[in-house]
Parts: C-alpha cells; sequence; structure tokens
C-alpha cells in the first residue's frame, strides 16, 4: 500500500520535472511538425488564406524543374561531405594519434574551426573567394580560369570544402577518442604475427572503431542535410541554383516568395528524407558494424 | 612476468631507432595539415588591422595600416553595441534555461517512472535528428499572429527548445543513470524531498555535464543564423551573426576591413574560451558524438 502511494508521488513527481521542457517540445516542435505536414496539403501564402488542396503542391513539385535541381544539389552536397569529411576526419585521426612533443597543440588547430563562429567563418571565405581575391588570382596565375563560388560546376564543391574545413575537426576528435581505445595488446600480437602496418589496420584498428564510423557516419549525413548558413551566407544558393540545396529551396519558397503552403510540402519531403534515411542506417548497420558494447 | 617483458621489450624495439629525421618530417607534415584550419583565422585577425585598401594588398603581408580604427568605426558608425548587447541577452537568458531544463527533464528520464516516459524521450531523440529548421514555417505563423517578430522572444525560445536543447536533456539522462541509487536512499533518510535531493545531491554531482551542456548552449546561441534570419528586421533588433552582413555600401558593395574587425569582435570571446579550456571544449564537443 505504502509503496503503491509512493509510485504515485513519484509518477506526479516525475512528470513535474519534465514538464517545463516537454511543454516546449510540444508546442515548439511536435505540434509544428504535424502543422507543416498539414500544411503542405493547403495553398496558402502572406496575403492568401489557407485552402486545402489535396497533394497539388506535390504534384507542383513533381514538375518544378528548380525543385528536382534541388534534389540533386542536396544529394551530391549530402554525399560529398559525407565522404570528405570522414575521409579527412579519418586520416587526420591517425596521423595526430601519435606520441609526439606539442601534438595537443596540433590537434587544438584542427579543432578550432570548429569553434568559430559560421558567418564569420563564412564571411573570410567569401573574402578569399571573390572573384578577384587571392585564391582565384592564385589559381588564375596557375592557368586555371578559376571563379571558385560564381562558377555552377565548382561553386557546390568549394562549398563541400569550406564546410568541411569548419566541420571536420569534430569528427577527428571522435576518431581519435575511438582509436586511442583500441587496446594496443591487439595490435601487437597482429604484428608479432606478421601483419603489416596496413593489414593490422584494416582487420584490428578499423573494426575496433567501427560503431564509432556508424553513429558518426549517421550524425553527418544528417547534419549535411541541415547546412544552411555557409550556403546562404556565400552563395545565397546561386549561381543558377548550383547551390540550392532542399532546406535553401525551403528558406525560399517560405520566406522570400511567402509560399507557405508550397514551402511546407519541401519541408515535408526533407522530413521524409531523414526518417528514411535513419530507418535505412538502422538496417544497415548490422551489416557494417563489427561489434557493439 | 616474462611475456609482459617480451611484449615491453618488442614494443621498445619498434620505437628504437629514434630517427629525428623522421620526426621532423611528422612535425612538417602536421604543420602543413593545419594550414587550412588555422591560416583563415589568422588572415581574419590581421586582415581587421588592415584598411579598406590595404586589406586587396598581399593576403599575409604586414600592412596593418588601420591599427584600430576599424575597429572604432564599427561601433561609431553602426548600431554594432547595441547587436553585441541583443546577443549577449539571448544568450543570459537561453543557456540557464537550457540547463535547467535539461537538468530536471533529464533527472526525470533516468530516474523516475511516470505515465508516457518512454514515448517522451523517444520523441527528445527526434528531435536531436530531425532538422528544426522543418518547422520553422507554422514557428514564424504562430509568433506572427503572436505579434512577437522582430524581437528576441522566438530567438531565446526556439534556441532552448532546439536540437541542442535535445542533446543536453539526452545527456543529462545518460549522467544521472551512472550515479549510484544509494546516495538519493541517503538523502532521503537525512529529510530531503525529491527537489531537495536533486538540488543538494545530485546537481552538485553533475559540474562537467553541465560545463559540456552549457558549451553547447552557448555556442548555439552565439551562432545561431537561421532563426535571426526569418524573424529580425531592424537593425537594432539583430544579433550579431546578422550583424555581420550589414558592413554594407548602398550598392551592396560589402566594407570588408569593418566587416573583419566586427568578425574578430564575435570570434574572439569563443576562441579565448576555447584556447583557456582546450580540453573541456573537445571533451565536451566530442562527447555529442559518442555518446549521442
Amino acid at each position: 500500500m505504502a509503496s503503491h502511494l509512493l509510485a504515485r508521488r513519484e509518477a506526479r513527481e516525475g512528470f513535474l520535472f519534465a514538464l517545463p521542457y516537454l511543454l516546449g517540445m510540444l508546442v515548439f516542435v511536435l505540434l509544428p511538425l504535424v502543422a507543416v505536414l498539414g500544411m503542405s496539403l493547403t495553398g496558402w501564402s502572406l496575403l492568401d488564406a489557407p485552402t486545402f488542396k489535396g497533394f497539388a503542391n506535390y504534384a507542383k513539385l513533381a514538375r518544378d524543374l528548380e525543385f528536382r535541381g534541388s534534389l540533386g544539389v542536396t544529394a551530391i552536397f549530402t554525399v560529398g561531405i559525407v565522404a570528405l569529411n570522414l575521409t579527412v576526419a579519418l586520416l587526420l585521426a591517425s596521423l595526430l594519434n601519435v606520441r609526439l612533443a606539442g601534438i595537443a597543440a596540433f590537434r587544438s588547430m584542427v579543432f578550432s574551426p570548429v569553434v568559430m563562429p559560421i558567418v564569420a567563418w563564412s564571411l573570410i571565405w567569401k573574402f578569399l573567394l571573390q572573384p578577384q581575391g587571392p585564391l582565384n588570382t592564385g589559381l588564375q596565375h596557375l592557368g586555371l580560369d578559376a571563379n571558385l563560388l560564381l562558377n555552377p560546376k565548382t561553386a557546390l564543391g568549394t562549398l563541400i570544402v569550406i564546410e568541411v574545413l569548419k566541420a571536420v575537426g569534430l569528427n577527428t576528435v571522435i576518431f581519435l577518442s575511438a582509436l586511442q581505445g583500441v587496446p594496443p595488446e591487439q595490435r601487437e600480437a597482429a604484428r608479432l604475427d606478421g601483419a603489416s602496418p596496413w593489414q593490422v589496420y584494416r582487420h584490428i584498428t578499423l573494426p575496433m572503431i567501427s560503431p564509432t564510423l556508424f553513429l558518426v557516419f549517421l550524425v553527418t549525413v544528417i547534419g549535411a542535410l541541415k547546412v544552411f548558413t555557409p550556403i546562404w551566407v556565400l552563395t545565397g544558393g546561386g549561381p543558377a541554383g548550383a547551390t540550392t540545396t532542399l532546406i535553401v529551396a525551403m528558406f525560399k519558397q517560405g520566406f522570400t516568395f511567402f509560399e507557405f503552403g508550397y514551402a511546407s510540402a519541401i519541408a515535408a519531403v526533407l522530413f521524409f528524407a531523414v526518417l528514411l534515411l535513419t530507418l535505412l542506417q538502422w538496417r544497415l548497420r548490422k551489416a557494417l558494424v563489427f561489434y557493439e558494447d | 612476468m616474462r611475456t609482459d617483458a617480451v611484449s615491453a621489450g618488442a614494443r621498445r624495439a619498434e620505437r628504437l631507432p629514434a630517427r629525428p629525421a623522421w620526426t621532423l618530417l611528422l612535425y612538417v607534415l602536421l604543420a602543413l595539415v593545419c594550414l587550412p584550419f588555422v591560416l583563415p583565422i589568422l588572415w581574419m585577425f590581421l586582415s581587421s588591422l588592415k584598411s579598406a585598401q590595404g586589406i586587396f594588398g598581399s593576403p599575409f603581408g604586414l600592412n596593418v595600416d588601420a591599427g584600430l580604427k576599424n575597429f572604432t568605426q564599427v561601433f561609431a558608425g553602426y548600431p554594432f553595441a547595441r547587436q553585441y548587447l541583443n546577443s549577449l541577452l539571448t544568450l543570459a537568458i537561453s543557456v540557464p534555461v537550457t540547463m535547467l531544463l535539461a537538468a530536471t527533464a533529464g533527472y526525470a528520464f533516468a530516474r523516475m517512472r511516470f505515465p508516457g516516459r518512454d514515448v517522451a524521450f523517444v520523441m527528445t531523440l527526434a528531435a536531436m535528428m530531425v532538422p528544426a529548421e522543418l518547422v520553422a514555417i507554422p514557428q514564424f505563423i504562430a509568433f506572427k499572429n503572436l505579434h512577437l517578430t522582430n524581437t528576441l522572444v522566438p530567438i531565446i525560445l526556439l534556441q532552448i527548445f532546439s536540437a541542442t536543447g535535445a542533446l543536453s536533456v539526452f545527456l543529462m539522462r545518460q549522467h544521472f543513470i551512472t550515479l549510484p541509487r544509494e546516495l538519493e536512499e541517503a538523502g532521503r533518510i537525512d529529510g530531503l524531498g525529491t527537489l531537495g535531493v536533486f538540488r543538494y545531491i545530485m546537481l552538485p554531482l553533475s559540474r562537467p555535464v553541465l560545463a559540456t551542456v552549457a558549451i553547447f548552449a552557448v555556442l548555439n546561441s552565439w551562432n545561431d543564423y537561421f532563426n535571426p534570419l526569418i524573424y529580425l528586421n531592424d537593425e537594432a533588433k539583430m544579433t550579431l551573426p546578422l550583424a555581420l552582413q550589414r558592413f554594407t555600401d548602398p550598392l551592396g558593395g560589402t566594407y570588408w576591413n569593418l566587416t573583419l574587425a566586427a568578425s574578430v569582435l564575435v570570434a574572439l570571446p569563443v576562441l579565448l574560451a576555447f584556447l583557456m579550456a582546450q580540453r573541456t571544449f573537445i571533451e565536451s564537443l566530442a562527447a555529442s558524438g559518442t555518446k549521442g
């Protein structure tokens, strides 16, 4: 009887402890998420009252060349960010995982862009990448007709590099701490058995850090889908839509043209993409991750 | 014992040839690898001391012909001081509130049974993953109907209930789960209620995690760009990330010397904090990846 009363008190108090946060989540995240899915079925702009249109927005999206372009841009941007970020992070972590006087200073240097305000970081690159700025003129001296941000062929790749330089330090230190968690005895045993350094890396170190690799992969994919600020500051989605990702397309429709219904449909597409990716990756996990704690 | 000695011997043998040439080569390689990360930041500092014309000279030339003039101009000619205050005010509210809500909700998720707890926790995990930008449109319509656009209210609220807020709750929960239950029982025997146990026993044991949450919340607030871009139109109402893009001539050209001086003023506090507490910063931010 007493324990029953205690459990009821715990339920009441637990609920009260969590309430302020849960209420905020409900009001500012969950309800808007339901609303955005609902709004995607309406025609709703700043001037017009909302009207129910069924799946008309989605049908329009399917025909919209700009939107179809932004799907491709988002795919290239995401794959590019993930591939470059994870490769560079793994290389840097392996390089920084040595015992050397002053190695901590090098780790901090690679990490420092992570704490740089993203707008400041983007503006620095915007100056450096002006048509007559030092980077383009430097490349022009090498005989290349370079205008990296204003050329639709190079703009997206340039943004990928800038974003990876900003963020890769974080994945680097995560990999570094995973590498340092691999017990040295196993590597030494393999070395004594005649394995080459590459074989040790490939067959012992990598499988041992595969849970971390997987987690970082997941977070980086979803992080890439969210990237907005450097794109907006550096190119605004241009030139000719070459850097308009889904989130930039949504922002333009919603807050430049104030087409709330149409923008909500883009948001819904992005939401289902994130959902699908998450589910897909959890299935992949079994195939890729060697062991789990 | 003997095997230990053998393996220690083998290890030593592997490292014995000290090969100073290799060590030197490694340092050179490390320095080269670090360049693209630190040069842009160093360039920002150097160029903030150059005049509007001087900035277009050699990128690492030491012609710092403007001295501190850009910095005085940033404050004299623009509402930059006001914008700095706006950012500080936003941070001063959103960071402590994020910490408080994360601590209470994290404690409830970790230690108390209440109906709907598991569903609520899964929702929190989802909020860490789903891009908050997706829900910007209904949020905007709601705040507009409440006549709260062009104020800091939506900025602060949306920072508190952002993905960072959800991550904070998650980190606090993971921490509270590891604390032994005996501590709470001892507190209860001493006559403390739930709030007392939380306040006088659990919170004091949570300083390192609270520091992590604080670092996340500070960076999230200080760098917030997306929502201010949507909500803030008046220059005097803007926060710093927007302010950095306001040093323009009437035709839209950028005064780069002022922009970079302002960028230094925005980046400096964060970079200094990082330099002073590098270990805490790196370990805290890495925790998001290893525990998230």
